[in-house]
C-alpha cells in the first residue's frame, strides 16, 4: 500500500518535466504577449515585459520559475497585473471542485440505478428506456441544458437561483439550491456514461460462472445480484473515476461560464489568449498534480475492491 | 470382419457462423439499429453532396429577414419568395442550409478524428502489446505522462500554435509548413481540429489495444504461428489485429460523440471552423445569444448534434452487445 | 461490513474530503467588514442603502497608475479623487481635488490649487506631495503603467519613461512636476497642449498613498491594505466572484454619498446578467465596455416592463476598417473610397449590432473638436460602384480576392460576415475574412510585419482615453508618432493634427481639427469608420443614475428611491 502511494507520488516529478516543458515551450513560440495591446507604444510593451523578466533566454525563465516553484510560488499573474497566481487559482479550485463533486453525486445517482436496471432487464423496454434517458444526458450539450433550466427553475418557476454560487457559510439551503441547477448540467453527461458502464459489466459479470454457480445453489436472485455480482461490476466504475475527474474539471469551464460561478474553468482559456504565462504553467501543474492524485485514489480503493488486482 | 465407415447423416445440416456472421445476423435485426444506420447514411449524403440538397448558399445573407421563425417567408426580393423551413439566423441566413452544410464538418471530424486516433492508438497498443515487458513498461509510462497533460489546454495550443502556422502566405512557407498550410487551406481550416482532437484521444485506444493484446498474445494460435517461424510483424498484422479489432472498433464508434462534441465547443470558445463556414458547434455558438427571443437558431443545430450522438451511441452499444459471444443465441 | 459497502464508504468519505477541504479555502480575502450576502429583490439589509451591480470582467487592478481598462479604471474612479473630474450629466470638466487652475501666459506651465480639506481614509490629509509622488511613479519604467505615454507632455516624461533600466539610468526629479507647496501642484509641460486639461482628469496621475505603497508594495490594493480618498473603499475581493465596496466615511463629501454599500459580482455571460436582473438579483445590467448582444436587446424592446427600463445611448469608441495603405489594390485610393461607401452602416447598427450610431468620421460627438456636422463618406452604393469602375475595376471585373482580418469573439464575427457580404453584393468582390486569437491579431498588424503578411483590410477601433480629438487623430493615426497602422505616408493631415495639439486657441483647433478629419477619412480614407458604439444599459426603476457618453460612473452621484 505504502508503496503504492510512494511510486505514484514519484511518478509526478517526470509528468511534472514534461508537462512544463511542453507548455512553456509551445507558449513562448505563440505570437503576441501579455502586454500588447493597441494603445501601448511598443517602446513601453517593451520596458514591460522586461520588467517582468520576460526578454531572457527561455532557458532561463524556465529555471527561474521552476526555482520559484519549489518554494511553492507560482509567479504574479501576468494580466492581474502582479497578483500572485495562487490566490486566484486556489479558490477557483475549491469551488470546482465542490461542483464536480456534486456533478458527480448526481451522476452516480442517477446513473448507477439505470445501469443496473437496465443490466437486469436486458433487452425490455426497461433497459432500452434507461439507456435512452441517460443518454439524452450526453446528448443536450450543456450549453442548451444550463440556460434551459434556469429558464426554467429560476426565471418560470422561481424555486431556484439563477445563477452565481453560494459559500457553506451563508447557510444549507442557499449552498445547496445554487448548486443543483450547475451540478445537473454538468453531471447529466457524466451519468450516461456512469449508466452504460455499469450496464455492460453488471452484464458481463452475470454471465459469469461463480454467478452460475450461486444460482445453483439456490440463493435467491437479490442476493445474487447484490452480495456477488454488484460490487465487482462496480469495478470499471472506480477505474473510470480517473478520466471522469478529468472530465469533469476540464468540462466545468462552459458550467461555470453560464451559471457565473468562479471556479477554475474560466483559466484555461483565458491564461491562452492573455498570454499570461505563469497562470498557464501554473494550470497545467495543478492539472496534472490533481489527476495523478486521483489516479492514487483509484489505485488505493482497488485494494479494498479487489485483493486480486495485483498492483504492477 | 469389415466395417464401412458412414459419414453420418444429419437431420438439419447446420452452416458454420463466424463471428461476424453472427454480428451482422444480430445487428440486422435489431430496428433501432437500422433507423441509427438510415440515419448516419443520410448525413453522409449530406456530406458529399450538399449543394444538391440545400436550397439556398449558406453564407446568403437577408438583414430584412433576420432571426425569422421557422415557416416565414423571405421578405428579401433577391431571395425570391424562399420559405424558412427552419428558421433564419441573425444574419438572414437559412437555418436548413447551413445544418446541411454543417453536416460535412461535423462528419468529417468524426470520421477523421476517429481514423487518426484509431490508426495511432491501435499500432502504438499493438507494438505495445507485444513487446517485452520494459519495452511495453516505457511505452505505457509515456501514455500515463501524456495523459496527465490537460486535453482542453494541450488542444488549445495545438489549435492557436498551428493555425499560426498556417496564416502565412503560401509562397513564403518550405517543407513541411507548406505542406501543414496546404492542408489546412484545402480542409477549410478543420485540419487542426483533427489533429487536435485525434492528438489527446488515442491514448484510450492504446490502452485498450494493449490490454487486448497482452491477452491474445498467450493463446495457442499465437504460440503455432511462432513455432511455424513468422515474423513480427506477421504475427501481429494478421493473427492479433483480426482478434484484437473487434472492441477496438466498438470504443471508437462510442468515442465519436466526444469527438463531434469536442468541435462544438471549440466552436463555442471560438476555436472552430473558420466563418461564414457552418458547422453544428458554430451555429449552437452563434444562436447562444438568441437564446430567448429566438430558441430555432439553437435548437435546430442541437438537434442535429443531439440525435448524431445518440446515434453513434446506440451503434456502439449494439455493436458491443452483438460482438460479445457469450451473449449468443440469447 | 461488505468489501462493497467499504468501497461505497471509501467513495462517500473522499468526496465529502475534497469538499470539506475545498471549503476553508475557498475563504475569500476579507477586509474590515465580515460577508453579508443580500437576499434576492431585497434591496436594504436593515437600514443599509445597498445596490448589486455586475461586471462582466474582473478589474485586473485597483492600482491607479497600473489601471488600463474599463473594468479597472470604473472602480478607481469611486476610490481615488483626480484632479478634475468629468461631470456625468453635463461632460464638462469640473473641479475635483483641485479648486482651480491657471496656465502661464506660454501654455508650458499648469498651476493646480489643490483642496485643503480632503483627507485619506486613514486620517492623513491628501497632499501636493501625493499628486507628484503618483506621477513620477506612473513615469517611472519599473512601475510599467501600460498608461504612462499619456503623460509624455509632461517634460522628461518619456524620456524617463524609457530608459533601459537597469544597464541606464534616470534623474526621477528632471520630471516636469512639482509640489510647490502643501496644497499646489506645477507641471511643466514639452509643449503648449490645451488639451492637459482633460488628461488631469484621468486616472493614471490621480494621487496614491506612498506610505501604504512602501509598507506593502504590490499587496496595497488588497482590501485589508488599502488606503483611498474617494467616495467608496472596496472591502472585500472574492477572485471571479465578487468585489464589495463600502462608503468611505472620511470622504469629503461623505454627507452626499446615499448609496452606502456597492456589491459588484463578476458575470461574464450576457445572456446570465440579464437572466439574473429579472429576477431580480441585480440591479442594473449590461454596464460593460460594450453593449448586451443584439438579441437581447431586441427582445427587451419588445417586452413591456424591461424595454422602460432600458436605457441606449452612445458612448465614445469608434469602430473602423483599417486599411494597409501600402498593399495593392488599397494603395489606390479610389478603391478605399468604394469600400468605405459599400458599407451600409445603419444596417450594421440596427441589425447586426442593435446598439449605436452609424459613423462616416472618427471621433464622435461629445470629443472636444469632432467634427460638427459630421463629415465623412456614408452610404451610397452607386457612388461606391463608380469609385470602383473608376479605380479600373467595373463591376468587381479583374478585382483579386482580398482579406479582412478581425480578432475572434460573437460580434466581431458578425460584422465580418455582414462586412463580407455587403461588399459582394454592392462591389461583386470576393473579401476573405479570417480570425485571430487577440495577441496574434494585435501583433501581426505592426509596422515591421512584412507587407505580404499584412492582410488588405482588418479591424479595429478606438475609446477615449481623454476627451479630446488630440487622443483620437493624433494618437491614433500620426504617420510617425503613432501607431500608425494603416501604413499612410505623411501629408497636410499630420502637420495640422501636429500644429492642433500646439494650439492655445480652443476655437482654432476644433477648426484645425474639422480640416484633419475631412482629410483623413474623407478625402484620403486611411481608414473607414462605420459606427460609433452605444450603450444598452437595463436599470431598475428605484435607481436615479445619469449614463455618461464618456467618463467613468460616479456610484456616489446615484440615489435609490423606493
Amino acid at each position: 500500500m505504502i508503496r503504492v502511494i510512494i511510486r505514484r507520488l514519484l511518478w509526478f516529478i517526470p509528468v511534472f518535466f514534461l508537462v512544463t516543458g511542453i507548455t512553456f515551450v509551445t507558449m513562448h513560440a505563440l505570437p503576441g504577449g501579455p502586454f500588447d495591446s493597441d494603445k501601448t507604444p511598443p517602446a513601453l510593451v517593451r520596458q514591460m515585459e522586461a520588467t517582468f523578466g520576460l526578454r531572457q533566454p527561455l532557458y532561463k525563465q524556465y529555471t527561474i520559475w521552476l526555482g520559484n516553484v519549489l518554494q511553492l510560488k507560482f509567479g504574479p499573474s501576468l494580466a492581474a497585473r502582479g497578483k500572485p497566481v495562487e490566490s486566484f487559482l486556489l479558490p477557483g479550485l475549491a469551488v470546482s471542485a465542490q461542483l464536480g463533486a456534486f456533478a458527480l453525486l448526481f451522476a452516480l445517482a442517477i446513473g448507477l440505478p439505470a445501469g443496473i436496471l437496465a443490466a437486469l432487464k436486458r433487452g425490455q423496454w426497461q433497459d432500452r428506456l434507461a439507456m435512452l434517458i441517460s443518454i439524452l444526458g450526453v446528448s443536450v450539450p450543456a450549453i442548451v441544458l444550463g440556460p434551459v433550466l434556469y429558464w426554467l427553475f429560476g426565471l418560470h418557476l422561481g424555486w431556484l437561483p439563477v445563477a452565481k454560487w453560494a459559500d457553506p457559510s451563508d447557510g444549507l439551503w442557499p449552498y445547496i439550491s445554487h448548486a443543483i441547477l450547475p451540478a445537473v448540467t454538468l453531471g447529466a453527461g457524466l451519468s450516461a456514461i456512469v449508466a452504460r458502464l455499469t450496464r455492460a459489466s453488471l452484464l458481463q459479470v452475470l454471465y459469469e460462472d461463480y454467478i452460475r454457480t450461486a444460482r445453483a445453489k439456490g440463493l435467491a436472485e437479490r442476493v445474487v445480484t447484490i452480495r456477488h455480482a454488484l460490487r465487482n461490476s462496480l469495478i470499471p466504475v472506480v477505474t473510470y473515476l480517473g478520466p471522469l475527474a478529468a472530465g469533469v474539471l476540464t468540462g466545468s469551464l462552459i458550467v461555470e461560464q453560464i451559471f457565473a460561478i468562479p471556479g477554475m474553468g474560466r483559466y484555461f482559456v483565458s491564461s491562452i489568449s492573455n498570454r499570461d504565462y505563469p497562470m498557464v504553467m501554473a494550470v497545467v501543474v495543478l492539472y496534472a498534480f490533481i489527476i495523478v492524485m486521483v489516479n492514487l485514489l483509484v489505485d488505493i480503493l482497488y485494494v479494498f475492491i479487489d485483493p486480486r488486482i495485483e498492483n504492477t | 470382419m469389415t466395417t464401412v465407415a458412414t459419414a453420418p447423416v444429419l437431420a438439419n445440416p447446420r452452416r458454420s457462423r463466424t463471428l461476424w456472421q453472427d454480428t451482422t445476423r444480430r445487428l440486422a435485426r435489431d430496428p433501432l439499429v437500422i433507423i441509427c444506420l438510415l440515419y448516419l447514411t443520410a448525413l453522409l449524403i449530406m456530406a458529399f453532396i450538399p449543394a444538391r440538397l440545400a436550397p439556398l448558399s449558406y453564407e446568403q445573407t437577408s438583414f430584412s429577414d433576420k432571426l425569422a421563425s421557422p415557416g416565414t417567408i423571405a421578405q428579401d426580393p433577391k431571395l425570391g419568395g424562399h420559405r424558412y423551413l427552419l428558421g433564419s439566423d441573425r444574419l438572414g441566413r437559412d437555418i436548413l442550409s447551413r445544418l446541411i452544410y454543417g453536416a460535412r464538418i461535423s462528419i468529417l471530424v468524426a470520421l477523421m478524428g476517429a481514423g487518426i486516433s484509431f490508426v495511432i492508438g491501435v499500432s502504438y497498443g499493438l507494438v505495445a502489446g507485444y513487446s517485452s515487458p520494459k519495452v511495453d513498461n516505457l511505452m505505457m509510462r509515456l501514455v500515463d505522462v501524456i495523459y496527465a497533460y490537460p486535453a482542453l489546454i494541450l488542444i488549445i495550443l495545438l489549435q492557436v500554435f498551428l493555425t499560426t502556422l498556417s496564416q502565412q502566405d503560401l509562397a513564403e512557407t518550405h517543407g513541411v509548413q507548406r505542406l501543414i498550410v496546404r492542408l489546412d487551406q484545402d480542409s477549410g481550416g478543420l485540419f487542426f481540429i483533427f489533429v487536435a482532437i485525434g492528438a489527446v484521444n488515442w491514448l484510450n485506444m492504446a490502452r485498450l489495444t494493449r490490454g487486448q493484446t497482452l491477452h491474445y498474445r498467450q493463446q495457442e494460435f499465437v504460440q503455432a504461428a511462432r513455432v511455424v517461424g513468422a515474423s513480427r510483424w506477421a504475427i501481429m498484422g494478421r493473427h492479433l489485429l483480426p482478434n484484437v479489432i473487434g472492441p477496438c472498433i466498438v470504443a471508437e464508434t462510442l468515442a465519436i460523440p466526444g469527438y463531434i462534441y469536442t468541435e462544438a465547443f471549440l466552436s463555442f470558445i471560438g476555436l472552430g471552423v473558420q466563418p461564414p463556414t457552418p458547422s453544428w458547434g458554430s451555429m449552437i455558438s452563434d444562436g447562444y445569444g438568441a437564446l430567448r427571443l429566438a430558441p430555432h437558431v439553437i435548437f435546430f443545430p442541437a438537434l442535429a448534434l443531439s440525435l448524431t450522438m445518440l446515434a453513434f451511441n446506440f451503434l456502439g452499444d449494439a455493436l458491443r452487445d452483438a460482438l460479445d459471444p457469450k451473449l449468443r443465441n440469447r | 461490513m461488505h468489501r462493497s459497502s467499504w468501497m461505497f464508504l471509501a467513495l462517500a468519505v473522499c468526496l465529502a474530503l475534497v469538499a470539506g477541504c475545498a471549503a476553508p479555502v475557498g475563504a475569500p480575502t476579507t477586509g474590515v467588514e465580515t460577508e453579508e450576502t443580500a437576499a434576492p429583490a431585497e434591496v436594504a439589509t436593515g437600514d443599509e442603502v445597498v445596490i448589486r451591480l455586475s461586471t462582466t470582467s474582473e478589474p485586473t487592478t485597483l492600482d491607479p497608475n497600473l489601471a488600463e481598462d474599463y473594468y479597472s479604471i470604473t472602480p478607481v474612479e469611486q476610490m481615488f479623487l483626480g484632479l478634475t473630474n468629468i461631470n456625468n450629466e453635463t461632460a464638462e470638466i469640473e473641479p475635483e481635488l483641485a479648486e482651480s487652475w491657471e496656465t502661464s501666459e506660454d501654455g508650458l506651465t499648469w498651476t493646480f490649487n489643490l483642496r485643503d480639506d480632503v483627507l485619506w481614509s486613514d486620517g492623513q490629509p491628501v497632499t501636493a506631495q501625493d499628486v507628484v509622488y503618483s506621477v513620477k511613479r506612473a513615469i517611472m519604467p519599473e512601475t510599467a503603467s501600460p498608461y504612462a505615454y499619456v503623460l509624455y507632455i509632461i517634460k522628461n516624461a518619456s524620456a524617463i519613461n524609457q530608459t533601459a533600466v537597469p544597464t541606464d539610468t534616470y534623474a526621477i526629479d528632471t520630471l516636469g512636476v512639482e509640489a510647490v507647496d502643501e496644497h499646489t501642484v506645477q507641471f511643466t509641460l514639452e509643449a503648449p497642449a490645451s488639451y492637459f486639461l482633460s488628461i488631469s482628469s484621468m486616472w493614471t496621475l490621480r494621487p496614491v498613498p506612498s506610505w501604504t505603497i512602501e509598507e506593502f508594495g504590490d499587496a496595497w490594493t488588497d482590501p485589508a491594505n488599502i488606503v483611498v480618498n474617494g467616495a467608496y473603499k472596496v472591502t472585500e475581493w472574492n477572485p471571479g466572484e465578487s468585489l464589495t465596496f463600502v462608503k468611505n466615511d472620511s470622504y469629503v463629501n461623505a454627507a452626499d454619498v446615499q448609496i452606502e454599500r456597492v456589491e459588484l459580482a463578476v458575470i461574464t455571460d450576457q445572456n446570465t446578467e440579464v437572466a439574473l436582473y429579472e429576477s431580480g438579483e441585480l440591479d442594473v445590467a449590461g454596464e460593460g465596455a460594450g453593449s448586451l448582444p443584439v438579441e437581447e436587446v431586441t427582445r427587451i424592446r419588445e417586452d413591456a416592463t424591461l424595454g422602460a427600463e432600458l436605457h441606449e445611448g452612445p458612448r465614445a469608441s469608434t469602430t473602423y476598417v483599417g486599411f494597409t495603405m501600402t498593399k495593392a489594390p488599397f494603395d489606390n485610393v479610389l478603391v478605399r473610397k468604394a469600400f468605405s461607401a459599400a458599407i451600409d452602416r445603419e444596417t450594421m447598427v440596427r441589425d447586426v449590432v442593435g446598439s449605436g450610431v452609424p459613423a462616416t468620421q472618427f471621433a464622435p460627438p461629445g470629443i472636444f473638436g469632432a467634427p460638427d456636422p459630421e463629415i465623412g463618406i456614408g452610404f451610397d452604393a452607386a457612388q461606391a460602384q463608380a469609385w470602383l469602375a473608376e479605380a479600373g475595376y467595373p463591376d468587381g471585373a479583374g478585382f483579386p480576392t482580398v482579406t479582412y482580418r478581425y480578432f475572434a469573439n460573437t460580434l466581431e464575427e458578425a460584422l465580418a460576415q455582414a462586412l463580407q457580404a455587403m461588399w459582394k453584393e454592392t462591389l461583386n468582390v470576393d473579401v476573405q475574412i479570417e480570425a485571430q486569437e487577440f495577441p496574434v491579431f494585435l501583433a501581426g498588424l505592426k509596422n515591421d510585419v512584412p507587407l505580404e503578411q499584412m492582410p488588405e483590410m482588418w479591424r479595429l477601433g478606438w475609446g477615449a482615453d481623454y476627451p479630446d480629438e488630440n487622443n483620437w487623430v493624433y494618437e491614433v493615426f500620426h504617420c510617425t508618432d503613432s501607431s500608425n497602422y494603416p501604413r499612410a505616408t505623411c501629408t497636410e493631415a499630420d502637420e495640422l493634427a501636429k500644429q492642433a495639439a500646439l494650439e492655445p486657441d480652443q476655437a482654432v483647433r476644433k477648426e484645425l481639427y474639422a480640416q484633419v478629419e475631412t482629410l483623413m477619412f474623407q478625402e484620403e480614407v486611411r481608414v473607414a469608420p462605420y459606427y460609433h458604439r452605444g450603450y444598452t444599459i437595463l436599470t431598475k426603476p428605484y435607481v436615479q443614475r445619469a449614463y455618461p457618453t464618456f467618463a467613468p460612473v460616479n456610484w456616489d452621484t446615484w440615489r435609490i428611491e423606493r
